[in-house]
């Protein structure tokens, strides 16, 4: 019984749409309190009463305070004016978006552009219906096109006007002097990018062998691999034959950039992965604990480009390419037991001392009130080893070294704070 | 389901490759109104076309079509008005013509096809209809804006402005016999521009004849009634 009163209220809610106006298109015109609406119609007769209107907008929209409405005499005396005004009538149609209704006489959008804080509002008698437009002065299209149904009722038509294009929110209409000094006042938008930005942050992340979109097979085959017996591996090519890749990511960086467009930013990431030992070697039952701390020291370029969103907030996307040494620092223990370690301990693998590599990757810089930012970088790192050695002639005799071709992609979210000079 | 995997893998690779890379350079050369339903059949008016005509290297012309130098812009830019008002004439048995004045009294606006692509013209002013001669007022009207004879010229030099100051090279040698063209269907009644185009026409030529510029100038004049048939939307 209770869902009765809310069947009647959807009804009600229903029928009150069915009966309100068409809206084509809508660009939020400014509703000011204490508005003056001037009524525009190339109709010999405006289909709604000034008077009326204005009551029915304050019965509509009580924070629109007191409305003044009059007949647009100034327009309709003028020819250029009224040319338009007839030609609106004949296109004001659901499929016309505003580009399609644009003013093109250069003395109309003149006179569109001086309509200080007044709003025209356009009607127009097409039979059955009333075909309705706003102006206001920041555009020469419409803001606003949409119709209401025709009735010799003034009150419903004004009721009806009103509740379809004056229900918005209203902004309290500006003095002379007030309107005078917005317009002398700087833009916020117009903002000079500062000749150098600086920052220093610290990221968590997260970092993987296998970079996303691309086939598991090509990375598979190293983090599937195991280490038995200390040193057996499928083979050593990558280091993620050894180590697990995938493990968080911390780093800390600080960086600079100029004129907004190119940056250098000096990095360091730290990760800990942890030996895939083989569970079923009984060799490793003497091992506590086998890890490798992975340091990186690196150096980016970057190129940025700025977007300044709002006045306390500004979107800095980037590329950045780079180079890093990676040291693995070996942390190992065996069980308190044991006294002896196994002959295999003894010989297990070494990696090399540093690693030489290369970062590539993306991101944003979200700056918060010029000063408190949030980075987002994804990108891929590699490791190889150093390259720049000269070949013996017994190279090829020489040990491989391990993990020559290390890569993996990563992704961080950081906390940074900005300078600017 | 390893090998689907794998493609949609590489379709995202590939669009993502595309965005940033920006898949060449397009450009759309034509634009209807969204009330552009109906094909004018009869009721054709055309103007402009005493202006639109030119003709570029008009010595060269002059020289192979063995006309006067003095006159051959003049001369050969009134045979090609006339091929086309005759080709029309074709499609559009009771195409009317009307003096240029009928628009040019307008100021010139240009008018936005595609991101790069402008068109200039002089456009009927918003709720003021254009009349014939007899004062009646013609339903639709083709406005021809332009339309430039020469040799292996081509649209984008002309109106895409980031190519429009490019120069061009020095040429001893013509391939092809080459017409560019805008234009506009107006609607009068409803003062609209339903359907606006730019054309390319090339012919190829080995020897130069009067019967190539005919040929170039009906070509054009059937890729109007052709783009003007395809512009509606349906």
């Amino acid at each position: 019984m209770r869902r009765i009163p809310l069947a009647i209220a959807i009804v009600f809610a229903l029928a009150a749409t069915s009966f309100a106006g068409n809206v084509y298109f809508n660009k939020r015109p400014v509703l000011w309190q204490n508005p003056d609406i001037l009524i525009w119609t190339p109709d010999s007769e405006s289909p709604v009463d000034p008077k009326e209107l204005c009551l029915s907008l304050k019965r509509n929209n009580p924070s629109i305070g007191e409305p003044k409405c009059r007949l647009f005499g100034e327009w309709e005396r003028d020819s250029i004016a009224m040319h338009y005004a007839v030609w609106l009538k004949k296109n004001i149609n659901p499929k016309l978006g505003d580009d399609y209704l644009h003013i093109r006489h250069p003395a109309l959008m003149d006179k569109v552009q001086h309509l200080e804080d007044n709003i025209v509002l356009y009607l127009a008698d097409i039979g059955n219906t009333i075909s309705v437009a706003i102006f206001d002065e920041t555009s020469t299209n419409p803001k606003v096109t949409g119709s209401v149904t025709k009735t010799n009722d003034k009150i419903a038509l004004g009721d009806e006007i009103a509740s379809t294009f004056f229900a918005g929110k209203t902004k309290r209409r500006l003095s002379k002097e007030e309107r005078k000094k917005m317009l002398d006042e700087p833009d916020d938008f117009y903002k000079e990018v500062p000749n150098f930005r600086a920052w220093a942050g610290l990221s968590i992340g997260h970092s993987q062998a296998h970079i996303p979109l691309t086939p598991d097979n090509w990375t598979e085959s190293h983090t599937k691999s195991q280490v038995r017996n200390y040193r057996i591996t499928r083979d050593s090519v990558s280091l993620w034959n050894f180590i697990e890749d995938s493990d968080p990511l911390l780093s800390a960086y600080v960086g600079g950039i100029w004129y907004g467009f190119i940056g250098l930013e000096l990095i360091y990431r730290f990760a800990k992965h942890r030996v895939k030992t083989d569970e079923n070697d009984p060799v490793y039952e003497e091992l506590d604990h086998w890890d490798f701390y992975q340091h990186e020291v690196g150096l980016n370029a970057m190129f940025a480009r700025s977007y300044n969103i709002k006045k306390w907030f500004d979107i800095d996307l980037f590329a950045f390419l780079g180079f890093q040494y990676s040291f693995y620092v070996e942390d190992i223990a065996l069980k308190e037991e044991v006294e002896k370690p196994s002959k295999a301990y003894e010989v297990r693998i070494r990696f090399e001392e540093a690693y030489k590599g290369g970062l590539f990757g993306g991101g944003a810089q979200f700056v918060f009130f010029n000063h408190y930012g949030i980075g987002l970088r994804t990108g891929i790192a590699t490791r190889g080893r150093d390259m720049y050695v000269d070949p013996t002639p017994d190279a090829a005799a020489a040990p491989t070294v391990i993990g020559g071709s290390t890569i993996d992609c990563f992704i961080s979210l950081g906390f940074e704070y900005h300078w600017s000079l | 389901m390893e090998g689907s995997a794998l493609i949609k893998r590489l379709a995202i690779i590939c669009a993502v490759a595309c965005i940033l890379i920006g898949c060449g350079t397009s450009y759309r050369w034509s634009k209807s109104h969204p009330l552009y339903t109906q094909v004018p059949y009869s009721a054709l008016s055309v103007t402009g076309t005493e202006n639109a005509f030119i003709l570029t290297r008009s010595k060269w012309f002059a020289k192979k079509l063995e006309v006067a130098p003095e006159s051959a812009q003049v001369q050969l830019t009134a045979f090609a008005r006339q091929v086309f008002l005759d080709e029309m004439k074709r499609a559009y048995p009771a195409l009317k013509e009307l003096p240029d004045t009928a628009v040019t009294k307008f100021p010139e606006e240009s008018q936005k096809l595609d991101d790069k692509v402008f068109i200039k013209g002089h456009f009927p002013e918003q709720g003021v209809n254009v009349k014939d001669a007899q004062g009646g007022i013609p339903q639709y009207i083709l406005i021809l804006h332009e339309f430039i004879i020469g040799t292996d010229i081509n649209r984008e030099v002309f109106y895409d402005y980031e190519l429009i100051r490019q120069e061009s090279a020095e040429k001893k040698t013509s391939n092809n016999l080459s017409a560019i063209l805008s234009y506009t269907l107006w609607d009068n009644e409803n003062q609209r521009p339903l359907f606006s185009a730019v054309d390319e026409i090339q012919r190829p030529i080995a020897k130069l004849a009067m019967e190539d510029l005919r040929a170039v100038v009906a070509e054009a004049a059937k890729k109007i009634r052709i783009n003007l048939y395809e512009g509606v939307q349906k």
